[in-house]
């Protein structure tokens, strides 16, 4: 082994593509026949791979240009209402007013607003009981594969998954996760928001949280994660669980964002966003557990909880999301 | 115009193949970091899988069939490859060997890096969402900041470096 190389630096050198032809060599030599550079190496490229996953770097949101609120907050799940909402926008030292069905404020810089958009039901209050079962065809109703809003003892409302399916219903299709959606009409949007500003992006932001509890399927799904997803479509409501999942080919733009979480740990609240393409009259939003198995059988999700499903439409000068057209 | 069966199939194939991307993806970026390349090799692999799917047996887990294919087709991006320096066969051989069933460090990875992101100075934060979320160049990062773009690398580098030292530590918790 050559002693006076810097193993570290020359693999963290060779992740940004700046190795040389003959350190290459050098550190493909190292690899093969010193097990802790090996060991370093794969450390090292695995973090890189992490970071280049969208979902590894929402938690960032809030330190360029954007608006104080986390997007990664751990807490138990609590409900703040509008009020509550817009005590603690004024508590951060922002500006508020009543636009449309919505509020608006901006937060850390002048151009930037965020509004909240309604999403039926999104913190599971209406009812209890099983949810609609089969892809949504219309507008503001949760509906998917198995899954039920309980009543906890405190009187709080969550949505459980219950298990995996193929919410087409196709006998041999895959059930990997356990899918809720629901459409939200756009069409009002696209004309108030729509800009050809090109120093200003519009974009979704969709959250939820998660909470996993201990059960007796944990073995069996202990790689199980969360997601929530945003998709924006040009098409009527009714045809997108028609020509699910093909149709996300079809997507405008897409955001979502994953979940690793332990049983009885902490609840987690993620968010996923997407340009507002000003072309797009649905929103598909999800949440989902997936058992992260290749089955296409179901399988008991056990603990795993979701509520305050919330969208909120934010203009401001930068926003860093991934843009799929 | 595609008949039921291929529909069927087509939509068994999209599911099987995102549910596998992420592990795919991450797996070729060790043979091969950059992440356009990787990305180049993804979508080879995909068209790859596509071609051969007729002889995918369900009963077997779909990852492990694809994981074969992707690294048929890094060979195949490193064989034509001059872009970058690459790492020698051997080594890629050597570093899968290594990955297979040992997954410890990734799952301890998944469920600290928030954490561990969180520890970084906001310096280093502000240039790891720039370079990894927002796609952008060292160069444009460099006139961002006020650095030179060497200064942009190193800090970047110190950054990962960083969180590889936080996640051992977490490791090294959840093991001890």
């Amino acid at each position: 082994m050559n002693e006076s190389i810097d193993w570290d630096e020359l693999i963290q050198k060779h992740i940004d593509g700046l190795t040389s032809e003959a350190e290459a060599e050098s550190l493909s030599d190292e690899i093969v026949g010193n097990p802790e550079v090996r060991a370093r190496y794969l450390k090292a490229t695995q973090i890189h791979g992490a970071l280049t996953e969208e979902a590894s770097l929402m938690e960032l949101e809030g330190e360029v240009d954007e608006p104080t609120e986390s997007s990664v907050r751990t807490g138990a799940i609590h409900r703040m209402g509008w009020p509550q909402q817009l005590a603690a926008a004024l508590v951060g030292g922002a500006f508020f007013g009543i636009i449309g069905v919505g509020v608006a404020w901006a937060v850390g810089s002048p151009k930037s607003e965020a509004r909240a958009l309604p999403v039926a039901n999104g913190n599971f209050e209406s009812f209890v009981g099983k949810t609609k079962i089969g892809f949504p065809k219309i507008f503001g109703e949760w509906s998917g594969d198995p899954a039920e809003v309980i009543k906890r003892p405190d009187g709080t409302q969550l949505l459980r998954f219950l298990e995996t399916a193929n919410v087409t219903g196709k006998p041999n299709g895959g059930a990997a996760a356990c899918n809720l959606f629901q459409l939200v009409d756009l069409s009002s949007l696209q004309q108030e928001w729509a800009t050809d500003d090109i120093d200003t992006r519009v974009t979704l932001e969709l959250s939820a949280t998660f909470l996993r509890e201990a059960a007796p399927t944990d073995k069996k799904t202990a790689r199980s994660k969360a997601t929530c997803t945003i998709q924006l479509y040009q098409a009527p409501p009714e045809s997108i669980g028609q020509k699910w999942p093909n149709v996300i080919a079809d997507a405008l733009a897409v955001g979502n964002r994953r979940l690793l979480l332990k049983p009885n740990g902490e609840s987690e609240t993620i968010s996923a966003s997407c340009i507002l393409d000003p072309d797009a009259n649905l929103a598909l939003i999800s949440v989902n557990v997936n058992a992260m198995t290749a089955s296409t059988t179901p399988t008991r999700l056990g603990g795993w909880y979701a509520d305050d499903v919330k969208l909120t439409l934010i203009k401001q000068p930068t926003l860093p999301v991934r843009f799929v057209k | 115009m595609a008949s039921p069966d291929q529909n069927d199939n087509h939509e068994r194939f999209t599911r099987l193949l995102l549910e596998s991307e992420p592990v795919m993806l991450r797996s070729i970026l060790v043979a091969v970091p950059n992440l356009a390349d990787a990305r180049e090799i993804m979508q080879e692999t995909a068209v790859a899988l596509w071609r051969q799917f007729e002889s995918y047996d369900p009963q077997r887990p779909f990852t492990n069939w694809a994981m074969g294919f992707s690294r048929i087709e890094t060979r195949r991006f490193l064989a034509r490859s001059q872009r970058r320096a690459q790492l020698n066969v051997k080594a890629i051989e050597v570093l899968e060997q290594e990955m297979e069933g040992n997954d410890d460090f990734a799952q301890v990875l998944e469920r600290h890096l928030a954490t561990c992101l969180g520890k970084l100075t906001d310096k280093q934060r502000r240039l790891v969402q720039g370079y990894y979320h927002e796609n952008r160049s060292p160069q444009w990062l460099s006139e961002r900041e006020g650095r030179t773009v060497e200064a942009v690398y190193k800090a970047i580098q110190r950054a990962r470096r960083d969180l590889q030292t936080c996640i051992e530590r977490q490791m090294r918790k959840e093991f001890s």
